[in-house]
């Protein structure tokens, strides 16, 4: 397996306060791994530092570095990181663009693309055959959209983007279970199909079960490692994040 | 037979108010940054407008380069729409974009904004002196009369390019991509990166067609009223700013019908009252419009713009 993410003793500051205190784990090429801790032990910050997005949201690296199939990436600009390295991040909270419809979400993902309109077409058609629902809704304004909806959407325009690797954030997050499960079989069946999928979640249950490896992370540190298998059967593990 | 003259006149003014409020509500809409600059960008036009003829007519001592008014007019409306929108692409790269990049908050954006307008100003009294400039006279004027009524050619020039380039702008933002991705930085300006799409280019692209539509303004008013002097910015762009505003900003069919409304306006007062009322009568009836209604005309409360 070739390693494809490398994040090697990474510190973190927002300010002056040091929000990762040195981090390292690694996402080989075909895996789902998976980065699960309570609020605010600094999984969204992990992936915020990979994007790199642009002040004020963007943690600031005083130490350590970032590592994409062997390269350093951090001082590739954030758009660079999409468009030429094909890593894809659904954000938090979706940050779709209400104001467009679906189709007009969609396409905004593939500006940078290169590879010709037909590849585009075929793309389309590949979100739409894995969510229908966006394609009853093209025309609509995706703040319309029901918070499901917003979350296909979300994904669907990574895929636009032409990634190779997406980190998700929180996609769970506001779900109600059916939809969550249809989200996380949608996940798998991209994996089988060979994206690099890195999770985040609080729901460790959920995430354990569904990735190939996995990472604790508590207040900046990483507490804990280890297959799923391993980390759910782990008694600190079950402890603390599982619910007994 | 009054009345349309009125009419016609008021066209002529809404026109320059449009062109000019284009630009503020471009920016506004993507970066929620009112430009307090952008009034004196369309007095910088005016006067590139002035150089630009003058090297190719001649005048000012100049013996010019000897070229007939027709190609001259022809040069001078794309060279000044480019030059101009260098200058407010300048501005963005020198004055706005570092303090964006270190997160400034929106207000000592605004403060900049204000202070490249004075700098523009009075760079422009420093440079040139106090002393106004005629315009040379690029299109030989033609008189349509109609009964009373009469056109001039270059009247109609003004109020077709006015609309040309509503319609161009409508397209650019509805239909492209680079006006899609104009839209989503409105919404969220974080996203943009996610989507593989350079933030800064496309905030470049947004300050280009702002100063080049008040470029085409600057040159079409210095064509209209051909005395040209550094403070000829100020009053006409906070007029275009009120506009704006009035037509909701952020929306570019309010920036239009604010314009217009404005133009219609002002000459109503003075068909009507003395002159000495127009400005106070006219914002009277604009401070009624944003009492109604706040957000403005076309303005939604608190969602995306453009």
């Amino acid at each position: 397996m070739n390693t494809l993410l490398e994040v090697k003793n990474l510190k973190v500051r927002y300010g002056n306060i040091e929000a990762l205190h040195g981090i390292s784990f690694k996402v080989d090429e075909g895996e789902i791994v998976t980065l699960i801790g309570a609020n605010g032990a600094g999984k969204s910050t992990t992936l915020l530092s990979i994007c790199r997005l642009p002040p004020p949201e963007a943690p600031r690296v005083i130490e350590g570095d970032i590592l994409y199939k062997g390269q350093s990436i951090l001082n590739v600009p954030p758009h660079k990181i999409v468009s030429d390295l094909n890593m894809a991040l659904v954000p938090e909270g979706r940050r779709i663009f209400g104001n467009l419809t679906v189709d007009e979400n969609l396409k905004l993902a593939t500006y940078a693309r290169t590879d010709g309109s037909e590849a585009v077409d075929r793309d389309f058609e590949r979100v739409f055959t894995l969510f229908p629902r966006l394609a009853e809704r093209r025309k609509q304004r995706s703040e319309s959209l029901s918070g499901g909806e917003q979350q296909m959407l979300a994904l669907g325009r990574a895929l636009m983007s032409k990634c190779s690797f997406i980190m998700l954030d929180e996609p769970s997050m506001g779900l109600a279970p059916l939809l969550m499960y249809d989200m996380f079989r949608t996940l798998k069946v991209l994996n089988q199909e060979g994206m690099t999928i890195l999770l985040i979640e609080q729901n460790a249950n959920l995430a354990l079960r569904f990735a190939h490896r996995g990472y604790v992370l508590d207040t900046g540190e990483i507490v804990a490692q280890g297959s799923s298998e391993e980390l759910l059967a782990d008694p600190e593990v079950k402890k603390a994040y599982l619910g007994g | 037979m009054e009345f349309f003259q009125h009419v016609l006149n008021a066209l002529q003014f809404g026109s320059f108010y449009a062109l000019i409020a284009l630009g503020y509500t471009l920016v506004y809409g993507v970066l929620r940054l009112i430009n307090f600059a952008h009034g004196d960008i369309f007095m910088v036009g005016a006067y590139i407008a002035y150089f630009v003829a003058v090297l190719l007519l001649g005048g000012e001592g100049m013996s010019g380069l000897g070229v007939s008014p027709g190609v001259a007019l022809a040069i001078t409306v794309p060279a000044t729409m480019i030059l101009t929108s260098l200058v407010g692409v300048t501005l963005e790269r020198t004055m706005y974009r570092p303090l964006r990049r270190k997160g400034a908050d929106r207000l000592y954006v605004v403060i900049t904004a204000l202070m490249a307008g004075l700098m523009l100003e009075n760079g422009n009294l420093a440079l040139l002196g106090a002393s106004r400039k005629s315009f040379p006279e690029l299109l030989h004027k033609v008189i349509w009369t109609f009964g009373n009524v009469s056109v001039t050619n270059l009247k109609v020039i003004v109020v077709v390019a006015a609309i040309v380039v509503f319609v161009l702008l409508e397209f650019i933002v509805s239909k492209t991509k680079i006006g899609m991705a104009m839209r989503g930085i409105s919404y969220d300006k974080f996203a943009i990166p996610l989507m593989g799409i350079p933030l800064d280019t496309i905030i470049v692209f947004t300050f280009i067609l702002g100063s080049s539509m008040a470029g085409l303004a600057g040159i079409l008013y210095a064509m209209s009223y051909p005395i040209l002097e550094p403070y000829m910015g100020a009053l006409i762009g906070w007029k275009a700013f009120i506009a704006a505003v009035v037509g909701g900003i952020g929306d570019i069919r309010g920036a239009i019908v604010g314009g217009f409304l404005l133009g219609f306006i002002e000459i109503g007062v003075v068909a009507v009252f003395p002159s000495t009322l127009r400005d106070l009568f006219a914002f009277s009836v604009l401070l009624g419009i944003l009492w109604l209604k706040p957000t403005g005309l076309f303005g939604v409360a608190q969602t995306t713009k453009i």
